[in-house]
């Protein structure tokens, strides 16, 4: 049930097999069946995913009904609303499924009763929590000041199967581009390396 | 000649939709979880059994998409499916046509129902079938064999039935599509009360789909939307039509390489896919409108 998130985990930290036991009471994997929403704008978020399978995507929707991709959620990703989960405030972002999904639902107190348990379990969440912070300052620095080509190929390195697996509409939103802008992108990308035979 | 052993009849799958527009029961690789290579160098079939469509002034089915290292062989039963893709190509596989892709080195394509089908809705059947490619064609041009169903090549049986020969050879009729490995492809119409036999090498890995109608085989009866899956056991395939029947019979010398599948790219190593992932995002494929 937990063995993805247990392997993920086993890989990074030094934890055993009684000591995951001990701690795996805390959490809960579901089979999730795509589209299903796991959090609403505006709700608290108890809980943090962490995806076994499928994908998950975080987003907002602005006043004229737009959506924004905040964060695309494929295997072994940890997805969450921070503002919510830590903080007690309402969610900024929905979550849905874009595929089925296999999700880990991972609550307070197993953080709190991992830390405990688990040498090392503390320097493992803020080794997560940077690399997360790091992944935000480059998100907001590309955000800011790339070309959409530079926001794509940075994509396309960090998500290279993605563009099989979502809609060009949903890429578009992540890149903060219009589709119309993407498919241009795309289109000069081939312009400049494809090479008949 | 020894009778070819049936492994197993198997009925068709649950089925899932590609896209919008095609509604398939896959009885390889996943369906039945056979492997990998059991069927090769044939690596999946698709089959949409007959289903109505409403009508629609959108056309249903799949937006652009790339493949890699093998041929994608679409024959239509009923309806019309209409394609384009990256090199220019475009057209409609109407009923009885088969339209014989050869991505290699990579395509991007796209495939829907035909508008005029789209807007007047009905009967919808068909088939794709992937083909693998060696090692050494895997990254060969890209090309196309579009073949109307008077180019196959046709042989008569006694009593208004016939088998449409789209690769290999039977009883001396060639067949119209050009291969990469020997491949034996046949649609064979078949009247109630008929009889037909197929001899198919041992190693040939062979199975047949009954399209329509009942038949028997080897004795065993075998009705519509059913996959005949033969061991490598002998040659001979006896049928017998209970009813009016059309059967499609695949048969190919296996191509024995690793496979590495990931999506809709089929190489030989991890590398290769990853490879493929990364010219793809590249624009490495060209360029098709969606």
């Amino acid at each position: 049930m937990f063995a993805q998130f247990k392997k993920y985990i086993q890989d990074k930290i030094k934890i055993t097999d009684e000591q995951f036991d001990l701690i795996s009471v805390e959490l809960v994997s579901k089979k999730i069946k795509k589209d299903t929403l796991l959090l609403r704008q505006g709700d608290v978020c108890s809980q943090v995913f962490f995806v076994s399978k499928g994908l998950l995507r975080a987003y907002t929707i602005d006043s004229f009904d737009k959506e924004h991709i905040i964060q695309f959620g494929p295997e072994d990703s940890w997805v969450s609303d921070r503002n919510s989960f830590y903080f007690n405030l309402p969610a900024m972002f929905y979550v849905d499924a874009i595929e089925d999904c296999e999700v880990v639902y991972i609550n307070k107190e197993f953080y709190e009763k991992a830390e405990k348990i688990i040498p090392g379990f503390n320097s493992f969440t803020v080794m997560i929590l940077h690399n997360s912070i790091r992944f935000m300052q480059r998100r907001i620095s590309l955000l800011l000041g790339a070309t959409a080509e530079q926001r794509y190929l940075d994509f396309i390195e960090l998500y290279p199967n993605l563009t099989l697996r979502v809609p060009q509409w949903m890429i578009a939103s992540y890149l903060g581009i219009t589709p119309e802008s993407l498919s241009r992108v795309r289109k000069e990308l081939a312009t400049k390396n494809f090479k008949p035979h | 000649m020894k009778a070819k052993s049936i492994q197993q009849i198997l009925l068709p799958p649950a089925p899932h939709m590609v896209g919008d527009g095609f509604r398939v029961h896959n009885f390889f690789p996943t369906g039945y979880n056979i492997g990998k290579n059991r069927m090769s160098p044939f690596f999946m079939m698709d089959y949409n059994s007959k289903i109505d469509f409403s009508p629609r002034e959108n056309p249903r089915g799949v937006g652009v998409h790339p493949h890699r290292g093998f041929e994608t062989v679409t024959i239509v039963y009923h309806g019309k499916v209409a394609h384009h893709d990256s090199t220019g190509n475009s057209g409609v596989i109407s009923e009885g046509d088969v339209q014989w892709m050869t991505a290699a080195s990579g395509i991007l394509h796209k495939e829907y129902h035909e508008e005029e089908f789209s807007k007047k809705g009905g009967p919808f059947q068909m088939i794709q079938l992937w083909v693998n490619l060696p090692a050494k064609d895997k990254m060969s041009k890209p090309k196309y064999q579009a073949i109307t169903n008077d180019q196959l090549g046709k042989y008569q049986l006694d009593n208004g039935g016939v088998v449409e020969v789209i690769a290999g050879e039977f009883k001396g009729v060639k067949g119209a599509a050009s291969t990469f490995t020997p491949i034996e492809m046949y649609n064979a119409k078949i009247k109630k009360g008929a009889a037909v036999t197929f001899d198919l090498p041992e190693n040939f890995n062979t199975g047949i789909l009954v399209v329509e109608g009942a038949v028997k085989v080897n004795g065993e009866k075998a009705p519509a939307d059913n996959f005949i899956l033969f061991k490598n056991e002998g040659e001979t395939i006896s049928i017998e039509a209970e009813e009016d029947s059309i059967l499609f019979v695949i048969s190919g010398e296996p191509i024995n390489e690793p496979i590495a599948a990931y999506g809709p790219f089929l190489m030989n190593t991890h590398e290769e896919l990853e490879q493929a992932l990364e010219d793809f995002n590249k624009g490495k494929f060209g360029y098709l409108e969606d």
